[in-house]
């Protein structure tokens, strides 16, 4: 009991930080003080005594982390002293890749590639970034990934403890009470836009997003899930800013539970896309009608069908040097046939990537800490659980993903999380670790 | 007497010319020559033409000329920079940058030939302006390329947006790696969507050194150069397109399962099943 209360506690204290945590990243600013206390002597430098290629190439590497442009004269000036080094070159377009001038970044990368003294180890990285550019210059782009691994849980269904008891007096259906299992899984992302090659850069854009695991034992929680979003991106031209654009889409969802079709979902929304300096930001609002099944296992599923109305805001960019942050956070509003399973949602995630590279070969290798918090506030108590209590869930959830390239496109990606769920009915409170591992082909 | 005096009023009068002549060029310097393949030339404001060299100051109203096989790079305080291609032309019209309080403008004139210009403090606020014979360009946060030819003068867009105003109208460049043609102040501006390749090339070997030249600073041989390449400074800032591991359909199936498992199982222990259907002998 007294173990109970102190992890509830913790629960609290961790969902309260993780929200906090994500807005203290995402104010974080993108220069740091240090830098620019660094860079200045140095700009200083470069202006009083121009010929010092020490002091500018001190300035050139530490420049970009804080202001693409400056880098980028800076390498232009040690290009002036030396035309012939395949290494300022691809910097350079490295940089100007960075800025989205992806002509002038394939114009660099081209011409690194006919340097003398042009490694091996660099030219595989040249050619790997000109075959990126070739496809964002391509008026129909393609992009994706497929993986498969497995994945092991400490709680496959997701729900409380064994021997929890109902307000009846009942206990919880011990079929889907906490049960270790693993998986075998298998997803895929695949990413289509068409460019119109117009000066507002109005697209097309589609995505796919599919999932799809094979429990080891449990089988009532083999689950499957497949989606379709697609719509026209409209640019919006402006004096004050690039980038802009706004986005209305459909949405199409279908999922299996169990082996057998449980879930649709149909829908639209509008989103739109804004930069501010480096950070971008995507808000959203969507609706989608969601129809659940009876099924022989999950008999009330229909209760749950109903409208889900959703606003949120993503947003993205850089914390410092190759460290950068995705978060978002959204409420939503779900009506449901049966107005107990209806509720209010607000939730908060955090994925700060970071990029290294640890053996020196130029390949980057990513490790994303996450962090999110959810809160569930339902409509009215469930009869079936406890008649006298409306529910409520605070979820907290930690991960660590890890992703190693291996050879050209194929990557492993490997992924440890932990969720927990404090309600204030014991049959909604659950927690799971799980680890998650395998190959993943991006294109 | 009288001749000590006159030379000693004389001594102090060209002292004085000179110390005020020096404060105020002083004052005027608005940027360095950090990179220049001869021939290129410069006049200041009231001086004559002379061969540019690395480290020259370059002043406010300063023309610099590059001749066919001069080019030059100028670093401006407000950390912008040019890079002039041969045959070039421009004037420093108007720069005025306050690096406390971050604020300025600046205002330059292309005539012939073409250069590269990368934003720096002034272009952020949109107070950096090229001006041809056919336009003028307003620059907000970012770079481009402008050509001033026989047909008039070609925006390439690279970064940032450009503001082309002309007797006709305005038109905003908004996207990277594509151009605008202006050929003349009373004629339309034209767009020309991307720009292609081949040309965006061009105008980049055409703003640097050539092979063999090392734009007045010998030595340079790149050491330690690698902050994304395979250098001693290892891979930040390297492009790549970010993974979310626990972004996709794998959330979106842990939110479903879960629902599911909360309300759509029912938690009391399943029903018995329903009985077998009765048995109905239809009559005629």
């Amino acid at each position: 009991m007294k173990d109970r209360t102190w992890r509830a506690s913790w629960n609290r204290v961790a969902g309260a930080l993780a929200p906090a945590l994500l807005l203290v990243v995402s104010s974080l600013p993108a220069k740091s003080q240090t830098t620019s206390d660094l860079l200045n002597p140095l700009f200083q430098g470069i202006l009083a005594q121009p010929a010092n290629f020490n002091n500018a190439l001190q300035y050139a590497t530490l420049a970009p982390a804080s202001d693409i442009e400056s880098a980028i004269s800076t390498y232009e000036q040690l290009l002036f002293y030396n035309p012939n080094l395949a290494s300022v070159r691809f910097e350079l377009g490295v940089l100007y890749y960075r800025l989205g001038s992806y002509e002038m970044a394939r114009s660099y990368f081209a011409s690194a590639l006919t340097m003398k003294d042009m490694t091996p180890g660099l030219r595989q990285r040249t050619e790997d970034l000109i075959a990126a550019i070739d496809k964002k210059l391509q008026p129909d782009q393609f992009s994706g990934y497929v993986q498969s691994g497995f994945r092991y849980q400490t709680n496959a269904a997701l729900g409380p403890a064994a021997g929890t008891a109902l307000a009846s007096g009942k206990l919880f259906n011990n079929s889907f009470a906490a049960r270790p299992d693993g998986n075998w899984f298998g997803a895929f992302g695949l990413n289509y836009v068409h460019d119109f090659e117009q000066q507002n850069g109005n697209t097309f854009e589609a995505s796919a997003v599919g999932y799809d695991a094979q429990q080891f034992k449990l089988h009532q929680f083999d689950v499957g899930v497949m989606e379709l979003r697609a719509g026209p991106r409209f640019g919006i031209v402006s004096e004050t800013a690039t980038g802009l654009s706004i986005k209305p889409y459909f949405i199409a969802t279908g999922a299996t539970l169990a082996d057998a079709a449980y879930y649709g979902g149909l829908g639209g929304g509008l989103t739109a896309h804004i930069k501010l300096g480096d950070v971008a930001l995507d808000p959203y609002a969507e609706v989608v009608q969601q129809s659940f099944r009876n099924l022989t296992l999950y008999p009330l599923a229909s209760g749950m069908s109903g409208t889900l109305s959703t606003v949120g805001l993503q947003a993205s960019g850089p914390v410092y040097a190759s460290l950068g942050f995705q978060s978002r956070v959204t409420y939503a509003h779900a009506d449901a046939n049966f107005n107990p399973f209806g509720y209010n949602a607000y939730a908060g995630d955090v994925w700060l990537p970071w990029n290294f590279s640890p053996l020196g070969d130029g390949r980057t290798w990513t490790l994303t800490p996450t962090a999110g918090v959810s809160w569930w506030q339902y409509n009215a108590p469930d009869p079936t659980i406890d008649p006298f209590v409306t529910p409520n869930i605070l979820e907290w959830r930690l991960g660590l993903g890890l992703e190693v390239p291996i050879w050209k496109l194929l990557y492993l990606g490997m992924l440890a999380q932990y969720r927990a769920d404090v309600s204030n009915v014991s049959a909604f409170s659950m927690h799971d670790f799980s680890v998650t591992a395998g190959p993943t082909m991006r294109f | 007497m009288r001749t000590p005096r006159r030379f000693i009023v004389a001594l102090t009068f060209v002292f004085s010319s000179a110390l005020f002549a020096a404060a105020s060029a002083s004052a005027q310097q608005v940027g360095t020559a950090t990179a220049v393949n001869p021939l290129s030339e410069s006049t200041p404001p009231g001086g004559t033409t002379a061969p540019l060299v690395v480290g020259a100051h370059i002043v406010h109203k300063e023309k610099v000329h590059t001749t066919p096989a001069g080019t030059v790079q100028l670093l401006f305080t407000d950390k912008s920079t040019m890079s002039i291609a041969p045959n070039t032309d421009i004037v420093i019209d108007e720069y005025v940058y306050d690096p406390n309080a971050n604020n300025g403008h600046m205002l330059v004139s292309l005539t012939k030939g073409a250069l590269r210009f990368v934003g720096g403090q002034l272009s952020h606020q949109g107070e950096a302006t090229i001006t041809t014979s056919a336009a003028n360009i307003g620059i907000r946060g970012g770079t481009v390329t402008v050509i001033q030819g026989q047909n008039g003068t070609k925006v390439i867009n690279v970064s940032g947006i450009m503001k082309i105003v002309n007797g006709t109208g305005t038109f905003l460049l908004t996207r990277s790696d594509f151009g605008a043609l202006i050929q003349g102040w009373n004629t339309p501006i034209q767009d020309l969507g991307r720009i292609p390749t081949a040309e965006v090339a061009f105008h980049q070997a055409h703003t640097t050194s050539t092979p063999g030249e090392d734009g007045g600073v010998p030595g340079f041989t790149g050491a330690n150069i690698g902050h994304c390449g395979i250098g001693s400074v290892q891979g930040t800032n390297c492009p790549q397109t970010p993974w979310m591991p626990s972004d996709g359909g794998q959330l979106d199936a842990s939110q479903i399962l879960g629902n599911a498992t909360n309300f759509g199982a029912g938690q009391n222990n399943p029903p018995p099943p329903p009985p077998p259907p009765p048995i109905i002998t239809r009559g005629r």
